[in-house]
């Protein structure tokens, strides 16, 4: 098992080291300011064109730029915000889990993800957040 | 989740009979009192009548229709409410009722836009409630009522208790908008992919000067593996492959990254701005 994974972004973190505004970074790159807002959002996966400019306006490596994270980290953290206290913890123990380790799926090595947790788990756990285990787990080995 | 849980069977009150039987027969009830106090005033003013005949007249003209019809309609009723099920399942609420032509109504979750609690002066008086469940576009065939023409899809009344299935029908609502919709999965179906893909090399045509060098074909010659199974584990056409081999096509960052993973290099390696 895989997790399903999204792009995430530091243009923002970088950009305000180098002292640009969102505008002035879109002017050299030479797109609209829109553009980066999303980007620095997560809400744009960008074109491998438009990720090179950033990287050579900001002048770091692509993979300082950007990195890949499990789509279920985000998630655990909305639950947090979320749902109420009660519903988590009745979810834990209906599931007969170990507090901590609900909030620690994220976080696990891919190598150990399909040894820790079983299929039919993480599966309750996708529906619980809301979702179905394809949008956050990819069941393949290859 | 389990399925039965979902499932809830109701019927509706008997207090429904005699709500309907009042309610449908007030006018005669109307008219035998009128003509009971009409011939009652007759009778004193004017009292050559005959007690036995006056009192066959008020029968037979007043009190015989009246109980009649109720009595009709009172059988009738309560074959009615005998052949009302409605059932809350996973995906639909499912309501049988018709007493002469029996129909089954099914409507989806998806279609419902509102759901209406109704109590009518009769409806208070033996305090029923009646839900009128409304979907998107009215249909002309209305269920759960032979008396109304056009109206809410799902007609349940009777009901002595409306705020269960209220409840119920909300929360698997919720269950069901929670959950992503299938629209997702119909856009990003592999054939739209391709047309996506199509789009995509379209566009990458018209942008001249962001153009890619790539050297996707001698990594993957070297990680001897072919353009069929790179598509494979990448999860897309191959002839994005294709596409993207012959530098005609310039991918997401995601679907590029994606690429560098399985050819265990950087994404650097792999393109370059030309």
């Amino acid at each position: 098992m895989k997790f399903k994974t999204k792009i995430k972004t530091n243009i923002k973190l970088i950009r305000e080291e180098l002292k640009l505004t969102q505008q002035d970074l879109a002017d050299r790159i030479g797109v609209s300011r829109q553009t980066i807002y999303f980007l620095e959002k997560g809400k744009y996966n960008p074109s491998l064109t438009i990720s090179f400019k950033i990287a050579e306006v900001l002048d770091r490596p692509l993979n300082e730029i950007f990195y890949q994270e499990p789509v279920i980290k985000d998630e655990l953290k909305e639950m947090k915000l979320k749902k109420p206290y009660k519903e988590v913890e009745d979810f834990i123990n209906t599931q007969d889990i170990d507090h901590n380790i609900l909030f620690q799926i994220g976080d696990i090595d891919e190598k150990e993800l399909s040894r820790t947790f079983s299929k039919e788990f993480l599966e309750k756990v996708a529906i619980f957040l809301g979702y179905k285990f394809e949008d956050l787990f990819i069941d393949a080995d290859i | 989740m389990n399925e039965e849980e979902f499932i809830y069977i109701g019927t509706i009150s008997r207090d429904y009979i005699k709500k309907e039987v009042l309610k449908n027969n007030l006018f005669l009830l109307l008219y035998a009192g009128i003509v009971s106090i009409i011939s009652f005033y007759v009778y004193f003013l004017d009292s050559g009548f005959d007690l036995d005949l006056f009192l066959i007249l008020i029968l037979t003209c007043a009190v015989a229709p009246y109980v009649v019809v109720a009595l009709i309609s009172a059988l009738y009723f309560s074959a009615y409410v005998r052949n009302f099920t409605y059932k809350v399942q996973k995906d639909s609420i499912v309501i049988n009722h018709g007493v002469f032509t029996k129909t089954r109504a099914t409507i989806p979750y998806k279609r419902i836009q509102n759901i209406n609690i109704t109590t009518g002066i009769f409806d208070r008086m033996f305090k029923t409630y009646t839900i009128k469940i409304e979907t998107a576009g009215h249909s002309a065939v209305s269920s759960g009522t032979t008396r109304r023409g056009i109206g809410p899809e799902g007609y349940i009344p009777g009901l002595k208790d409306p705020h269960i299935i209220e409840n119920k029908i909300k929360e698997i609502i919720a269950k069901i908008s929670t959950t992503p919709s299938g629209l997702e999965e119909n856009i990003f179906k592999p054939e739209q992919l391709a047309f996506d893909n199509f789009i995509s090399y379209v566009l990458s045509k018209m942008r001249e000067g962001e153009k890619l060098k790539t050297s996707i074909k001698q990594l993957r010659e070297k990680a001897k593996l072919s353009a069929a199974k790179l598509a494979e584990k990448v999860g897309v056409p191959i002839e994005t492959i294709h596409y993207l081999e012959e530098g005609k096509y310039n991918p997401s960052l995601l679907l590029a990254s994606k690429i560098a993973e399985i050819l265990n290099c950087k994404i650097e390696d792999l393109f370059e701005l030309a």
